[in-house]
């Protein structure tokens, strides 16, 4: 089940930027500009609001301003601290499209109903989405596709993913194959 | 220094004749290979194949826009896991 007040992090307050109070910012967002695009942003406790008063995109990073920070004294204090808004703040999507933080920590499981693991998140390398599993008892996460094929049902609200694991065959490049004939015992 | 191209695309033959053992096969496998040197052909587009990045094996489901790269552009050797903000996925 989602939790509307969960704390998303979007960004991390980096060093301080001139001597007018702009800090850098480390954006965890798609689109680095939509820092300031959903809203107050709060620390990690969610008592601290930082409102955002000016920003501009540089190839570097992130320059923002904040209201109330007028000077580099001030803008130093503020270094490291994560920037948070509430799941809440962000829009619906359309059906079929799920934001990474919602996947991550699902319970993966496979047709049958028995647990294959848990979501650790979502990457994408540059031939599409792909999740994450964690695998109690195994080394090394899987990773799947995210297809239909692949991941047919995801339940955010019973917090369970339904997921396939494919059949893997090896192709084998013949001359490397003979390196791995056993040792010979003496 | 680009390669000649009356030589034609580099692809490690082994890797062919697995793609058409499993398409004719027609079942959802997914083809481990460690040979990040060979490049996308137009018969391996549907296919997804299990790229070693070192490590493991980076699930590659090839698609028409990826024909002429190389398998290893697709699985990096190195990674930086970052936060999830509010990057979405799309199911396909």
């Amino acid at each position: 089940m989602i939790d509307p007040n969960r704390l998303i992090l979007l960004g991390e307050i980096g060093a301080a930027h001139g001597i007018r109070g702009e800090v850098s910012i480390r954006t965890f967002t798609d689109n680095p500009a939509d820092i300031a695009a959903y809203g107050p942003l709060s620390d990690k406790t969610g008592k601290r609001l930082f409102t955002i008063a000016g920003l501009r995109v540089t190839p570097k990073a992130v320059i923002a301003r904040f209201k109330g920070v007028e000077d580099r004294t001030a803008a130093e204090r503020l270094r490291n601290i994560g920037l948070y808004v509430a799941r809440s703040s962000l829009p619906e999507l359309e059906p079929g499209t799920y934001y990474h933080e919602d996947l991550a920590g699902l319970t993966a499981v496979d047709a049958r109903g028995a647990e294959v693991g848990c979501v650790l998140g979502v990457v994408n390398y540059g031939a599409g989405d792909l999740v994450e599993i964690v695998r109690p008892q195994e080394r090394e996460t899987l990773l799947l596709p995210f297809t239909d094929a692949a991941v047919p049902a995801i339940d955010l609200a019973a917090g369970r993913v339904t997921v396939i694991v494919p059949t893997f065959v090896v192709a084998e490049d013949p001359d490397t194959a003979d390196d791995k004939v056993e040792p010979i015992k003496e | 220094m680009t390669r000649s191209v009356w030589k034609g695309p580099f692809v490690d033959g082994y890797i062919l004749k697995k793609a058409e053992k499993t398409r004719a096969s027609g079942r959802n496998e997914v083809i481990k290979i460690w040979s990040r040197r060979s490049t996308i052909l137009p018969h391996f587009v549907g296919l997804t194949f299990g790229v070693h990045n070192g490590q493991k094996h980076i699930p590659v489901s090839v698609s028409e826009d990826m024909v002429g790269h190389k398998f290893g552009e697709f699985a990096p050797t190195r990674t930086f896991p970052g936060h999830g903000g509010d990057k979405k996925a799309v199911k396909k």
